[in-house]
């Protein structure tokens, strides 16, 4: 976006106010990462597909090397043993997933075993929360993991938006309502389309500036819906006109909803939508009753969702490879928990915690990340799956293997300690990056900051300066100058009173030196 | 930035003109009419507080409309008639003429807070997914029956209706089979609420064993069954065969009480336990404030508004009556900061341009009446808002979910369908023989000086948006109205057309400006602020 665009829309829009009005350029600090993502160059697109409800994990990737265990403590809806599709020595699929395990078959699927989170939130709600705002289990943040990446590239969005240098829209969401996962500080950065002609132009006459209000705030907000519906409406038509879908494998219209989201997401791909985040969604997996029929546990509404899942992610990578776009996109599924082991009597399953999550793609690591999930000797009825591995870590590498961020940007948009996951590499066109395990272990938090703000790191001993640097790139204080004995550490600093805006550290010790970027409200 | 400028619940007693009854009515029923804010500004905020609080006679039950569906004769009820499963589609028939009949009921409400009320308490104690209209409307009878009711009876009644007992799986929460479904949302969204993680399964309001405990006080309940083939209403049963006889030990959140031998009045007792939490009447109260005024809960509005309000629910024992009323009175309500800063949800905006829009739905043919009532109440659909399926237990997410709230009802998409669904209603559709269609005409004939195209433009704007309009903008509407013509030419044309109302010619030409003139109004964002 033009600068000068820039402020011209921020006159009278309050929302650019935080990031606009302090004369942070971050564009013209930033390292090149965003602008790859977000340019013509960068073509690879990422689809998230939520699972709404909390999915059973133990009877969609059954353990077979735990089957008589969870026989004992699930009879009454575990899938048979010489029903389930087998994909390892220890692990199966359920019956209705054979789309699926094809692709297992043929390399473009990784299971990532006990994904959760630390201190699991049994609300649908509070959990859902956890997962899109990629924050820990005791902190509230309303943002959302993609949105806060978008921020760093798109400072002042939605205002000027779309321009020459981001035409189309920065995500995508198939349905009712913007994904919260692209919820950005000020702005939401996904467009919700039901198909690709379903945006149209509204005329009339906008006039005046809104009021310092909630009334102006709110009304300023439809203002730039209206303004981008009528921009993105002719770019989705276009693109869809483009588009194709070759797969004969789609289900019929209107039989299958997420198979009917993906195949116009596959559309927009192949129709040359430079969108490089989709998000779609499923719903109905909150399956406290009938998850399976009494009289045959291989079907039920579980089976029902299951099926639907399998088919439409075969028929969208069928027709992304047949439409030659197999290397460009990654599908990764996600729901807020898993569920209890101990089945309850309604032939159902109550809210749980960890579940694995499937990693979809032609650039996949094939197979499984992680171990059988652990079913302990004194398992009880209130027990979910143990969480090993924290999803935060899925996303992170997902980001930086996929998306291009650097791990500094990762441990910024999540304030968490991260660690990378080999989930995704094949088609690396870049040499794979190297992970060294002796990288400096340094985040902050909260990120975003309003007045306190923490530092954690590590030291082999000696002098640690951290230092605070704005968007031209000016040193502006020292946040710490101190001696600290060899270990970890986690400081609280002192940050004189700041306009909000973005900035950055740089954390200096004798063995490393780390920078970061923050933002404050 | 300036957010509200007065938190004080001291009764308002500031000008009252349009601008301040319409957002009262705005807020308080679906699209008040130009008549009802000429009422309201006629009345003063004392009396029309009084007309939109006073108990209003139930609507009549709805009717069969659909003569080969039932075996219930056309134009009778069937809300306490057995079903005949020999009847094809009776079902769903049902089920169609429930929510016409519906939509017949929040269009023709007079200036009442009822309806939005009974919304309230839906996206509350939200059921969905019910099969048989007889517990829909069981539901419903509920909530309408009790709109300004006991907060305590009504989380009395909703935990033992079969609609809810369906729905979280009450039903089937028995003492050899436990489901805690219905237990977990009781706390966390239908009474105290959950509080931040202090500790494992410790959500400061309750614990994960209150949860597990609650579900055990509650074993035994159930519905009678969709469909049944006996008179009468469905009504809830205890068998107390199914009940979880032992000690149930709540945590030191509700003081470590226990409930043990009360059989079918263990769940009334536990509710009276949990109303004894003071967070009670608060969560309620910020939920109140949600509806009624704005999203945003900040330390002050915390401090000077929910505080307060808790403490008079309290005081009225749970009453809801004096606590809403309050609230609408005060001068924080009618802070003209407050005005427009809601945005409209789907069955607030479909409803209100029927009636704002002066828009003829009535019909003498009952069957086509309901019909036409269905057209109606399928619209909020593509909205993504639908009367009797809230998405989740949680209710809709513009009153909940941070940081969008209201905003989530518009998107690119909604905000196309909101401006289609308008122009339709504007220009006008045939729905068999009858007409859906603006009545533009009518809607000025109240207009003063309506001649004077600036004065119609600034009266249309003082009812149809929260903040009327600008100058600029009434100068682009006026450009709408008569296409780069001189002011004088709207009134030569509109008083030819009054002196000689039969002329069909005068008449479409006056009209089609004023269809164009109503659809530039809707296409501005302001329209879609309450």
């Amino acid at each position: 976006m033009k600068r000068r665009d820039f402020l011209k829309a921020s006159q009278s829009s309050i929302l650019a106010l935080p990031l606009a009005l302090n004369g942070i350029n971050i564009g013209a600090f930033h390292n090149s990462v965003f602008d790859d993502i977000l340019s013509a160059e960068g073509d690879r697109v990422f689809v998230l597909i939520q699972l709404n409800g909390g999915n059973d994990g133990l009877n969609t990737i059954i353990p077979l090397d735990r089957y008589d265990r969870l026989m004992d403590l699930r009879s009454n809806i575990m899938i048979p043993e010489q029903s389930v599709l087998s994909l390892t020595d220890t692990l199966g699929l359920h019956p209705a997933m054979s789309g699926i395990k094809n692709l297992f078959d043929q390399g473009q699927v990784n299971v990532v075993q006990n994904v959760g989170y630390e201190n699991q939130n049994r609300s649908h709600f509070r959990s859902t929360d956890i997962w899109k705002s990629g924050s820990q289990a005791t902190e509230v943040i309303s943002s959302g993991w993609l949105g806060r990446f978008f921020d760093f590239g798109h400072p002042g969005y939605p205002n000027g938006y779309p321009n020459s240098d981001s035409p189309h829209p920065i995500a995508i969401t198939l349905g009712p309502s913007v994904s919260e996962t692209c919820q950005g500080l000020a702005a939401n950065f996904s467009v919700a389309i039901r198909s690709a002609d379903s945006l149209v132009e509204i005329p009339g006459m906008d006039s005046g500036d809104t009021p310092d209000s909630h009334y102006g705030q709110e009304l300023l907000f439809v203002r730039q819906i209206k303004e981008q519906t009528n921009q993105y409406a002719e770019i989705l038509v276009e693109a869809a006109e483009k588009g194709e879908n070759k797969s004969q494998l789609y289900p019929d219209p209107n039989t299958n909803n997420l198979a009917d989201q993906l195949k116009i997401v596959a559309s927009l791909i192949a129709g040359g939508l430079q969108t490089r985040i989709y998000v779609v969604n499923i719903n109905g997996f909150d399956t406290h009753a009938s998850q399976v029929d009494e009289s045959d546990t291989t079907s039920g509404e579980h089976a029902v969702l299951l099926g639907w899942l399998s088919e439409a992610v075969a028929a969208f990578m069928d027709d992304l490879k047949e439409l030659g776009l197999g290397e460009r996109v990654l599908l990764a599924s996600q729901s807020e928990f898993g569920r209890k082991i101990i089945s309850n009597g309604s032939l159902g399953t109550d809210h749980g915690d960890a579940a694995p999550l499937l990693v979809f793609g032609q650039c996949v690591t094939a197979g499984v990340t992680g171990d059988s999930p652990d079913i302990p000797e004194d398992v009880s009825t209130p027990d979910g799956v143990e969480m090993k591995i924290d999803f935060k870590n899925v996303f992170g590498s997902i980001l930086i293997d996929w998306l291009g961020a650097s791990e500094a940007e990762v441990r910024s948009v999540f304030t968490h300690d991260f660690q990378h996951l080999p989930i995704v590499n094949a088609c690396q066109a870049t040499p794979t990056r190297e992970f060294d395990q002796q990288l400096p272990q340094v985040y902050t938090h909260p990120n975003p900051f309003f007045e306190n703000l923490q530092v954690d790191f590590s030291t082999s001993g000696g002098p640690v300066q951290m230092i605070l640097i704005d968007g031209q790139g000016r040193t502006l204080t020292t946040l710490l100058d101190a001696n600290f004995p060899a270990g970890k550490h986690q400081v609280d600093l002192s940050v004189p009173e700041l306009p909000p805006g973005s900035y950055f550290y740089r954390l200096e010790t004798d063995q490393y030196q780390h920078s970061g970027s923050l933002i404050h409200l | 930035m300036a957010g509200f400028s007065t938190f004080s619940l001291a009764p308002y007693s500031g000008e009252w003109n349009i601008k301040q009854a319409a957002h009262l009515l705005r807020r308080t029923m679906y699209g008040p009419t130009q008549a009802d804010i000429d009422q309201a500004v006629d009345q003063g905020l004392d009396e029309t507080i009084q007309v939109l609080f006073k108990i209003t006679e139930l609507p009549d039950p709805p009717l069969v409309f659909r003569a080969e569906a039932d075996t219930v004769p056309l134009g009778e009820t069937w809300v306490n008639q057995p079903y005949d499963r020999a009847v094809d589609n009776q079902v769903g028939s049902r089920l169609a003429s429930l929510r016409a009949w519906n939509s017949g009921v929040l269009l023709n409400q007079g200036m009442s807070i009822r309806e939005k009320m009974v919304l309230f308490w839906r996206n509350h104690f939200v059921t969905s997914d019910i099969r048989d209209a007889t517990y829909v409307y069981q539901n419903l009878t509920l909530y309408r029956e009790n709109f300004l009711g006991n907060f305590r009876q009504l989380a009395k009644d909703s935990t033992v209706n079969p609609a809810m007992l369906r729905y979280l799986n009450g039903s089937q929460n028995t003492n050899f089979r436990p489901n805690e479904n219905y237990a977990r949302e009781l706390l966390e969204l239908f009474t105290i609420g959950k509080g931040l993680q202090v500790g494992e399964g410790d959500y400061t309001n309750y614990t994960e064993q209150d949860v597990a405990e609650v579900a055990r006080v509650l074993t035994g309940w159930r519905d009678i069954g969709y469909f049944q083939r006996g008179e009468g209403m469905v009504q809830p049963f205890f068998r107390s065969f199914a009940h979880d006889t032992g000690e149930k030990q709540l945590s030191h959140r509700f003081g470590n009480a226990t409930i043990q031998n009360m059989g079918d009045q263990e769940y009334s007792h536990l509710i009276d336990l949990i109303f004894q939490q003071d967070e009670v009447s608060r969560f309620i109260t910020r939920k109140i404030y949600r509806w009624f005024v704005y999203y945003e809960i900040d330390e002050q509005i915390e401090l000077e508004i929910i505080e307060p309000l808790s403490q008079i629910l309290r005081d009225a024992d749970y009453e809801m009556g004096t606590m809403v009323e309050t609230l609408l009175r005060s001068e924080h309500f009618h802070d003209n900061y407050a005005i427009g800063a809601m945005i409209k949800n789907p069955i607030d905006f479909v409803i209100g341009q029927f009636r704002e829009f002066s828009v003829d739905l009535e019909n003498d043919d009952h069957q086509l009446q309901y019909r036409l009532w269905l057209q109606l109440a399928r619209l909020p659909q593509p909205l993504e808002m639908s009367y009797f399926d809230p998405p989740s237990v949680a209710g809709w997410k513009a009153y909940y979910q941070e940081p969008l709230y209201y905003r989530t009802w518009i998107n690119s998409s909604t905000l196309s369908f909101r401006y289609l669904m308008n122009q339709i209603v504007i220009n006008g559709v045939q729905v068999r023989d009858h007409e859906i269609k603006a009545r533009v005409l009518e809607m000025i004939e109240t207009i003063e000086e309506a001649e004077d195209p600036n004065k119609l433009i600034e009266s249309l704007a003082q009812y149809l948006l929260p903040h009327g309009v600008t100058e600029q903008q009434r100068d682009d509407l006026k450009a709408v109205l008569i296409p780069g013509l001189p002011d004088y030419e709207w009134g030569v044309e509109y008083q030819e057309y009054l002196f000689n109302p039969e002329d069909e010619e005068l008449k479409a030409g006056v009209e089609n400006r004023l269809q164009a003139l109503l659809t530039s109004f809707v296409s501005l964002p302001e329209y879609q602020l309450s």
